[in-house]
């Protein structure tokens, strides 16, 4: 059985399946596969042990860019997964983006200033 | 005398159309994210001025890593990021109608919050026997500012938590309408962003 409802998006409606994979849900206009929560949980947990290698060796600015990088992945998934970015509105997206670019471009000049000037 | 009864106002229930349910989640959702944009610009803040601090004085940093170590604080990471997993998997439950399981999924959310809560408390009684207290020297106030503020949010998360717990326990949400849950699940899992920030960026680095 169908039944309408309402993409969040698009206000359109979408079909709503019921009982034909245990392993989907469908949500108001989302699908929410269960094996994509989890291989997202245990990549953030391999991830983060990872990183705790990586800040126990001996590693310069290689190591300091690859602990940023890897840090930026876990936090990208988390959003896009766990917060649902990847298929709710942009608007949602450029809300978020905004104010962290912005405190990512303050930091960076604030870091150029020499020591004691500020 | 009439036999004719006065129908209250309030009997006329008005059931929301699916219409309504979804421009209302989207009003809510956008109003969530708007609140996590002004989150962002305080968390950086706070941040950046731990940030600046290390640039400046790497040594005492190092130092610190060296006396606190990062054991305590990766299980605290782990703990977060498995709060994280909980939580989707109980919204996934009330999006089958499976109000029992967002029950249990929460409660292991609320568990695994408060035990990260514990955790942090002990990290900060190791930390002050070591010496470094807030107010101890410069690196004190940069390092328990983020660190403290984080962990009132995560119990912010946790009170919160029970609150969706107790509607749930008395019949609140449904497969039709749960953005209660879902509102509470974009606070939640922002809280383990900025964790995920602030472990790198404190601990790691």
């Amino acid at each position: 059985m169908a039944t309408e409802q309402l993409h969040p998006e698009t206000t359109q409606p979408a079909v709503e399946e019921h009982g034909h994979n245990d392993n989907v849900t469908h949500l108001f206009g989302r699908v929410i596969p269960l094996p994509v929560y989890t291989v997202v949980f245990i990549t953030l947990a391999i991830i983060t042990l990872i990183e705790v290698i990586i800040a126990e060796l001996p590693s310069g600015f290689l190591g300091t860019v690859l602990l940023v990088g890897l840090s930026g992945i876990k936090a990208v998934l988390v959003v896009l997964f766990y917060m649902h970015l990847r298929e709710d509105s942009r608007m949602f997206a450029i809300v978020l983006i905004i104010p962290v670019v912005m405190a990512a471009i303050s930091v960076l000049f604030l870091a150029t200033i020499p020591t004691g000037n500020y | 005398m009439t036999d004719a009864t006065i129908e209250a106002p309030h009997e006329h229930h008005h059931v929301a159309s699916d219409h309504e349910i979804a421009a209302r989640a989207e009003n809510l959702k956008m109003a969530t994210w708007l609140f996590l944009a002004s989150e962002v610009v305080i968390f950086s803040v706070l941040i950046a001025i731990y940030f600046l601090f290390r640039l400046e004085f790497p040594e005492r940093v190092k130092e610190v890593h060296e006396t606190a170590g990062v054991f305590l604080v990766a299980i605290n990471t782990f703990l977060l990021l498995t709060s994280s997993w909980t939580m989707v998997m109980g919204l996934r439950a009330i999006s089958k109608d499976n109000r029992q399981g967002l029950i249990q999924w929460f409660s292991f959310t609320a568990v695994l919050g408060t035990v990260f809560l514990g955790l942090q408390f002990v990290e900060y009684n190791t930390l002050s026997a070591e010496g470094i207290t807030l107010y101890g020297d410069s690196f004190g106030m940069r390092f328990y500012a983020p660190t403290a503020f984080h962990g009132f949010h995560v119990f912010i998360g946790v009170v919160w938590s029970l609150l969706v717990i107790n509607h749930a326990r008395k019949g609140g949400y449904s497969k039709r309408d749960h953005i209660g849950v879902e509102v509470f699940g974009l606070y939640w899992h922002f809280v383990d962003v900025v964790w995920i920030v602030l472990f790198t960026v404190i601990y790691l680095l």
